[in-house]
């Protein structure tokens, strides 16, 4: 919940709402979008971080827009990540899926939804979100039942 | 509860007046010739002067399925109600597993107007390079075979085939039928 509230006061203090894009350096998390705004896996919270790696591989893999949440909540759609044309499903994504990264990049603000075009990942933190300590794998299918 | 609340949390701003908003960050979409499931040629307009919805995926999806294709189908029907007529289209990323004579089923079991598309590979290559989709195979699932990376973005296009907007698949259908929406809705000026 407290993540939802930065999320929406974020779109308030947003760097710019203007006719132009502008370049920005955010510090965030790489996430699956699909399940952080659905709820369908679970709580915010829950569908970020090493608890919801492996979904994430699956929602980019499937087409689903990869996000960058920043640390004041503000969730950056992600247009393209680097030289990759598609930001989702190819290889540098499934590599920075649930990494903290900076990326630099150029803001777009469009139909109420905040686009970023990352053109470079300037440090890469890696999974440092360790969100299965509280909620282990979600969802828990996750791990599949060994075939026997 | 959680949906509700964040999905109103990301589209908040629709609702202000006043927002400007940036134009398109990059050019996107372009000329295209391809075959619909019924065998018929099929380029970005629209045979019958509809605007489209245009998604590159599968129609027969590889154990992984997409929400884009569901949701397309959702905003036709939402926007019919509405009197706006559009056509949800989908351009295969797997030409192997989607084919002419398969397409129509899975994706007219999400809307009746649903038409797919499909073409050799020079003509799926341009379409793919109209709309910077980086098609490569993403990997090898042992049950379901190849996994092609693929769009991730609906696009509103005019009658013509012209890029209005984009729609992230992760909208719901009430928030993805408002943008298309402030696109398609008839003004006082028309008519």
């Amino acid at each position: 919940m407290r993540r939802f509230i930065a999320a929406f006061m974020g779109l308030f203090a947003l760097p710019a709402l203007a006719a132009e894009g502008e370049r920005i350096t955010v510090t965030g998390e790489i996430i699956d979008t699909w399940c952080y705004y659905s709820g369908v896996m679970g709580g915010p919270d829950s569908v970020v971080g090493s608890a919801h790696h492996t979904c994430a591989l699956w929602c980019s893999a499937a087409g689903i827009p990869i996000g960058l949440l920043a640390e004041d909540g503000t969730v950056y759609t992600i247009l393209k990540l680097g030289a990759q044309d598609n930001a989702t499903g190819g290889d540098t994504a499934l590599r920075l899926a649930s990494h903290t990264v900076t990326a630099d990049g150029m803001f777009y603000a469009r139909d109420g939804i905040n686009y970023i075009i990352v053109e470079e990942v300037l440090e890469d933190f890696g999974i440092v979100n360790l969100t299965h300590e509280d909620y282990d794998v979600v969802p828990s299918f996750a791990i599949p039942e060994p075939k026997e | 509860m959680i949906r509700r609340g964040l999905f109103g949390a990301f589209f908040i701003v629709l609702a202000g007046p006043a927002l400007t908003q940036t134009a398109l960050p990059f050019n996107v979409g372009g000329p295209y010739a391809l075959v619909n499931h019924h065998g018929a040629p099929h380029t970005q307009s629209d045979p019958d002067g509809l605007p489209q919805l245009l998604f590159f995926g599968y129609a027969n999806c590889p154990g992984i399925c997409t929400a884009a294709l569901p949701l397309m189908g959702d905003v036709t029907t939402a926007l019919a109600e509405s009197g706006i007529a559009l056509r949800p289209v989908m351009i295969t990323v797997d030409p192997v597993r989607d084919t002419v004579e398969n397409m129509a089923d899975p994706l007219t079991k999400l809307h009746p107007d649903f038409i797919g598309l499909t073409g050799d590979a020079d003509a799926l290559a341009d379409a793919y390079a109209a709309f910077s989709i980086d098609h490569a195979l993403a990997y090898q699932d042992p049950d379901y075979g190849p996994v092609y990376t693929h769009g991730s973005m609906i696009y509103l296009l005019d009658a013509a085939g012209t890029v209005l907007t984009l729609i992230p698949p992760v909208m719901d259908t009430h928030h993805a039928t408002q943008v298309a929406l402030k696109y398609l809705a008839p003004t006082d000026s028309d008519g």
